[in-house]
């Protein structure tokens, strides 16, 4: 038995499905595949796969990796990278295979591509809204959890971050504390920015890279 | 493919993936490549349509001819309609992404009477004149087939022309002749009264109807050259029949996630209430070694792992145990999981239930549909209480804890009486569970009592029959909820203002049109949700339009008068139907069609189950 790492980009459509969905999807491919994936031992077995770092439904995920254990540990990574594409949806794309370096609970950074748009706000005034946001010493937040509406302050999880203006749209490239513990989710952002400006973007949202805690890519 | 407009809209509504398109083996042309466009419309949402085997069947067919590209079509939530007309985007089909006004036919399938306003608003959101009449050019052409177009008279002004019957044929017939007139430059009257002459095509626009004074129809004709009955087409030979390798595999959760066999069509049993028990005649069933191999090729092309067996009543599948032995050959080896469902309480053996149970778990549902033996007789149902209880107790022996069953109420000659019969058919299985000695250990049982409200429906031998009035059936709602004394026993109703209306479109005539209409300008949809349904817009409707929705539900109409779907031929004749309802007065019941043929007219097809040897007979 092998722990390997499946590495997958989901866009077009699949960038409209969720977690849930990913998650169901993905068993359905591996079941279809025929790969010799470990399966769950209970009454209704299935293949048994988990994911590091769950994505937001609407975001684009340009290096997402999903775990699994592999039964035959010499079974060819290139036979997993094209089986599986031949059982996946179009907006879902293996690109690579390697070995689990390190464990799933490492991830502790997510870096993110944030594109604002809207058709009565030129990009500039966008860009200065955003620069004025995160600027501020701390960025408050009203966030509905199980246990009621609580106060949240997102400024301790930015990272570095820069501001872009493009021809139809303000970029955000980000860096976000992510994990179980302390997970930023650029989305907070955009409700922040629509706090402070009145005014909702249509955000086009991409996740790139995830790191660990002492920002080395996760592998 | 969807535009970059829509992809604006997608995160402001729930469950966006309904509306993107790009699941696995979705099918993907060329559009200048195909000659034509067939838009594939389902009137419900997208996890309900996906469901549906019917439109796999036919989208995957109709895929396979090369010069016909098709593609689904479903009706947006309530969110996503609000965006679609608040941005201008028209109503578009998921593998193209362009709008249903681009095709060169619009079909749709009509599987309940609630969705017709579905329908209509579809054809509203996407640019499309609702009217028949003011579509006038050779294109858009509107076409719907399905049970319910047994009855198509209530949406009779906005449909071209309808599929009667089983479609794998006749649709292909139609579009052939559709790519023919184009070529010819023929009008689109003269496609109509063409297609007019295919078996299993009903054109309404070339009938006329004329009514008597007291609202019954008076006379029914037809007019340049259209037969005076339309026959229903139907696949004589089911394991030549075709069926799809594969289906379109959702990337949201749909109502039924599973690879679905068809194993047989039509039904055996003959209950009187049951309109698909008369329309889908004769039985005609597929090999086990056909079913066996389609099976495995489903579960291997779209990875699903498990798998429903789909019938009208999968028991009565005459090798079902061979079949299930073939099954389960491979299905364990290949972790898939066969569920049955439509199981008959006389239906489930030990066998059965060992072969189901080698895989997965799932709930157990029983229809007994009336409480007292004597309404059961009634509706021909010709399943007995003690026949109940064995299945229980083998069932609650075998693990289950618990049991569903499902009822009718407002059945023809029902009493307070048979009505409380159903609280106390519910007791009985839980004194059952209590007297069965191998039971789940220190496990509670639960049962499930739910009461739905008969609507009488064309082609059936209640066909005649008034539906209870709206308070009426409320008060026998309430007589269950007041015989029920144990607190393991969940009862559920459905809303009886549904099935009011349900009762009115079902047995409804072309004057309906003009409110369908009218509720169409009104922006009605999603009727069959409760979240959308209001009876009482619905009766100001009808009180504008000058109907009496109580002409078509509630009342007991005579043998002689001439039914509004009268002209079109099922098979099964009306002197049969007859012959049943009086023999339902008479509680008296008739024997299945393996027992003893009955001589419902079904045999003239020449196939099927009127034409098998009888091994029960000496």
């Amino acid at each position: 038995m092998k722990n390997v790492r499946i590495w997958f980009k989901k866009d077009y459509e699949c960038r409209y499905i969720s977690h849930l969905d990913l998650n169901r999807t993905m068993l359905r491919a591996l079941h279809k595949s025929r790969i010799p994936i470990w399966h769950t031992e209970g009454f209704n077995p299935h293949p048994f796969a988990t994911f590091p770092l769950p994505l937001s439904l609407g975001f684009r995920g340009v290096n997402e990796c999903m775990d699994v254990k592999l039964e035959q540990d010499d079974y060819s990574f290139e036979e997993i990278i094209s089986k599986l594409n031949e059982c996946l949806p179009r907006g879902i794309r293996v690109f690579d295979v390697t070995e689990a370096v390190m464990k799933a609970g490492k991830v502790a950074y997510a870096s993110f591509t944030v594109r604002l748009s809207d058709p009565n706000t030129p990009s500039k005034t966008i860009c200065l809204q955003l620069e004025e946001l995160l600027s501020q010493p701390s960025i408050e937040l009203q966030k509905k959890s199980k246990k009621g509406i609580k106060t949240v302050d997102i400024k301790p999880g930015i990272r570095e971050y820069s501001v872009k203006e493009n021809f139809d749209d303000a970029q955000l490239d980000i860096m976000l504390s992510a994990g179980s513990s302390n997970n930023v989710n650029p989305s907070l952002i955009i409700d922040a920015l629509r706090n402070a400006a009145g005014v909702e973007y249509y955000a086009d949202i991409t996740r790139n890279d995830l790191f660990n805690s002492d920002m080395e890519p996760f592998r | 493919m969807v535009g970059k407009e829509v992809e604006r809209l997608l995160l402001k509504v729930q469950k966006p993936g309904r509306y993107v398109g790009g699941e696995l083996n979705s099918v993907i042309k060329d559009k200048r490549k195909v000659d034509l466009r067939f838009a594939f419309c389902f009137p419900d949402t997208y996890e309900v349509g996906m469901s549906h085997l019917g439109m796999k069947i036919l989208y995957s067919l109709f895929n396979s001819v090369e010069y016909i590209w098709c593609e689904r079509v479903f009706a947006p939530w309530v969110d996503m309609e609000e965006e679609m007309i608040k941005h201008g985007i028209p109503l578009y089909a998921l593998e193209s992404g362009d709008p249903i006004s681009d095709f060169d036919f619009i079909g749709f399938t009509l599987q309940y009477e609630l969705s017709y306003t579905n329908m209509l608003n579809m054809l509203k959101l996407g640019g499309v004149p609702v009217k028949s009449a003011d579509r006038t050019e050779l294109k858009n052409i509107v076409v719907a087939g399905g049970p319910c177009a047994c009855n198509p008279e209530p949406v009779a002004d906005f449909i071209d022309l309808f599929f009667i019957g089983e479609g794998e044929e006749v649709d292909l017939e139609v579009m052939e002749l559709f790519r023919k007139c184009r070529a010819e430059g023929k009008s689109k009257a003269e496609f109509l009264r063409l297609s007019a002459n295919i078996e299993g095509v009903y054109v309404p626009s070339l009938y006329d109807v004329e009514y008597n004074e007291d609202g019954t129809i008076k006379s029914f004709v037809p007019k340049d050259g259209a037969p005076a009955v339309i026959r229903k087409r139907l696949m004589k030979k089911m394991d030549e029949s075709f069926y799809p390798d594969n289906f379109v595999v959702p990337l949201v959760e749909i109502v039924h996630d599973r690879a679905v066999q068809e194993i047989f069509r039509g039904c055996i049993r003959g209950c009187r209430f049951c309109q698909a028990g008369f329309i889908y005649r004769p039985v005609r069933e597929k090999s086990p070694d056909t079913i066996n191999s389609q099976c495995r090729a489903l579960c291997q092309n779209t990875g699903y792992d498990e798998v429903s067996l789909s019938s009208l009543s999968s028991s009565d599948y005459s090798r079902i145990v061979p079949l299930l032995e073939k099954l389960t050959s491979w299905t364990g080896e290949e972790k898939v999981s066969i569920s049955l469902p439509s199981l008959r309480v006389d239906g489930f053996t030990d066998e059965i239930m060992n072969k189901i149970k080698t895989v997965r778990k799932s709930g157990l549902t029983f229809a007994p549909e009336a409480g007292s033996q004597r309404m059961r007789d009634v509706i021909n149902k010709n399943v007995r209480q003690d026949e109940l209880m064995n299945t229980c107790a083998t069932a609650f022996a075998g693990g289950w804890t618990t049991v569903k069953l499902y009822f009718m109420i407002g059945l023809p000659t029902e009493t307070m009486d048979d009505v409380a019969d159903i609280a106390n058919l519910g007791q009985a299985v839980v004194d059952t569970y209590y007297r069965t000695p191998n039971r789940a250990k220190g496990k509670s049982v639960r049962v499930t009592v739910s009461a739905s409200s008969f609507v009488p429906k064309p082609f059936t031998p209640f066909q005649w029959e008034p539906q209870d009035t709206i308070p009426v059936l409320h008060e026998k709602q309430q007589h269950i909820k007041d015989s029920i004394t144990s607190k393991k026993i969940q009862f559920n109703y459905h809303d009886a203002d549904t099935s009011y209306l349900e009762a009115v479109f079902a047995r409804g005539d072309r004057r309906l049109c003009k409110a369908m209409e009218l509720a169409c300008e009104r922006g009605f949809h999603f009727d069959g949700w409760n979240d959308c349904f209001s009876l009482e817009k619905w009766l100001e409707i009808f009180d504008e339009c000058g109907i009496d929705p109580a002409f078509y539900a509630n009342r007991r109409r005579s043998f002689d008068e001439i039914l509004p779907w009268d002209h079109i031929d099922y098979g099964v004749t009306k002197s049969f139907l007859k012959k049943e309802c009086e023999r339902a007065y008479n509680s008296q019941t008739t024997p299945h069609c393996r027992l003893k043929c009955s001589g419902c007219g079904a045999a003239k097809y020449g196939e099927g189950v009127c034409f098998e040897k009888r091994e029960n007979l000496v």
